[in-house]
C-alpha cells in the first residue's frame, strides 16, 4: 500500500507541476493526462474501481482528447520562453497557492481521523450503480442529482456548438462552401 | 525472516492514514491554483482548473472511503463532479474557440474587451 501510494503521489503531483510549468502546450496537455491516470490509481486504491474506470474513460481519454483539439484550433506558433507563457504574477501567484495549499493541508491534518479505517467505499458495481441512482438505501437525492447532471450535460452540448459555431460569412472556411 | 525486515514489511502493508491522500489532494489543489493564476494560456488554465477538481475529487472519495458514517457515497458526487467538469470543458473551450476566432489570441491577460 506504502509502494503503491508514494509512486502514485509522486506520479500525480510531479504531473501536476508539469502542467504548470512545461513550456511547451503540448507537454502541459500530456502531463495533465498523466496526473489523471495517478488520480485513477488512487480511486482504485480507494475501493472505488468503477469510478477508477470513468476516470480513465473521462479524463485519460475524453477531455484529453478535446484539450488536444482545443490546442490545435487555437496555437499560433509562438516563442517558448518563460517570460511570454508565464504573466506577471508568478511569485504572487506562488505565495498563494503555497498559502492555500499549506492551508489546507494544515487543516486536513490537525484534525482528529484516528479510528477512521478504510473499506467503507462501494466497492461492488452493484451498489455503486444503485447509489449513483438513489435506490437501495441510496439518499433519493441522488436520482434528482442524476438527472439533472444529464440535463446540464445536454444543455452543454448545445451551448457549445451555439458558442463555437462559425456564422455565415464569418471568417475564411477554406475548401467549404457557405 | 529477522523481525527487523518482519516489521518493515508489515509497515509497507499497512493501511495508509486518510491525512496521507487529503494532503496529496490539497498539494494537487493549490498547484492547480498557482497555474491558473500564472498561466497566460486560456487553454493551459482550463487544464489547472481540471487538476483542482481533481484533487477535490480524490479528498471526496477518500472520505466516503474512510469515515463510517459517510456510507461510501462520496464517489456518486464524485460521478457528479466529473460530469459538471465535463460540461464545463466543452462549454469553456468552446469559449476559448469563439474568442480566438474573434481576437485571434487566447492569451487572457490580451482578452480586454469588458475592461473599462
Amino acid at each position: 500500500m506504502v509502494i503503491a501510494f508514494v509512486f502514485l503521489a509522486s506520479m500525480t503531483l510531479i504531473c501536476s507541476l508539469g502542467v504548470v510549468l512545461s513550456r511547451s502546450i503540448i507537454h502541459s496537455a500530456l502531463f495533465m493526462s498523466g496526473a489523471f491516470l495517478g488520480i485513477a490509481g488512487f480511486y482504485i486504491m480507494l475501493n472505488a474501481p468503477a469510478l477508477a474506470a470513468f476516470q480513465v474513460l473521462i479524463y485519460v481519454g475524453a477531455v484529453t482528447v478535446v484539450i488536444l483539439f482545443g490546442i490545435m484550433f487555437t496555437q499560433k506558433p509562438q516563442a517558448k520562453h518563460y517570460r511570454t507563457i508565464i504573466s506577471r504574477q508568478l511569485w504572487p501567484g506562488f505565495f498563494v497557492a503555497l498559502g492555500v495549499g499549506a492551508f489546507l493541508a494544515y487543516i486536513v491534518t490537525i484534525q482528529d481521523w484516528a479510528g477512521n479505517e478504510p473499506g467503507n467505499g462501494l466497492r461492488s458495481v452493484e451498489a455503486f450503480g444503485e447509489n449513483l441512482l438513489g435506490v437501495n438505501g441510496a439518499p433519493p437525492i441522488f436520482g434528482l442529482l442524476f438527472e439533472v447532471a444529464s440535463v446540464l450535460l445536454l444543455v452543454a452540448v448545445i451551448a457549445a456548438i451555439v458558442v463555437s459555431r462559425r456564422r455565415v460569412g464569418d471568417g475564411v472556411d477554406r475548401g467549404v462552401e457557405e | 525472516m529477522p523481525p527487523q525486515v518482519q516489521q518493515f514489511v508489515d509497515t509497507l502493508n499497512a493501511a495508509l492514514p486518510l491525512e496521507g491522500y487529503l494532503v496529496v489532494g490539497a498539494i494537487m489543489f493549490a498547484i492547480g491554483a498557482w497555474g491558473a493564476l500564472i498561466r497566460r494560456n486560456a487553454v493551459v488554465v482550463f487544464m489547472c482548473i481540471e487538476l483542482m477538481i481533481n484533487g477535490v475529487n480524490l479528498s471526496l472519495v477518500s472520505f466516503a472511503d474512510y469515515l463510517p458514517d459517510a456510507g461510501g457515497f462520496g464517489a456518486g458526487y464524485a460521478v457528479l463532479v466529473i460530469a459538471v467538469a465535463a460540461a464545463e470543458v466543452a462549454v469553456g473551450l468552446a469559449i476559448v474557440l469563439a474568442v480566438y476566432r474573434s481576437r485571434k489570441t487566447v492569451n487572457v491577460d490580451e482578452i480586454n474587451l469588458l475592461k473599462g
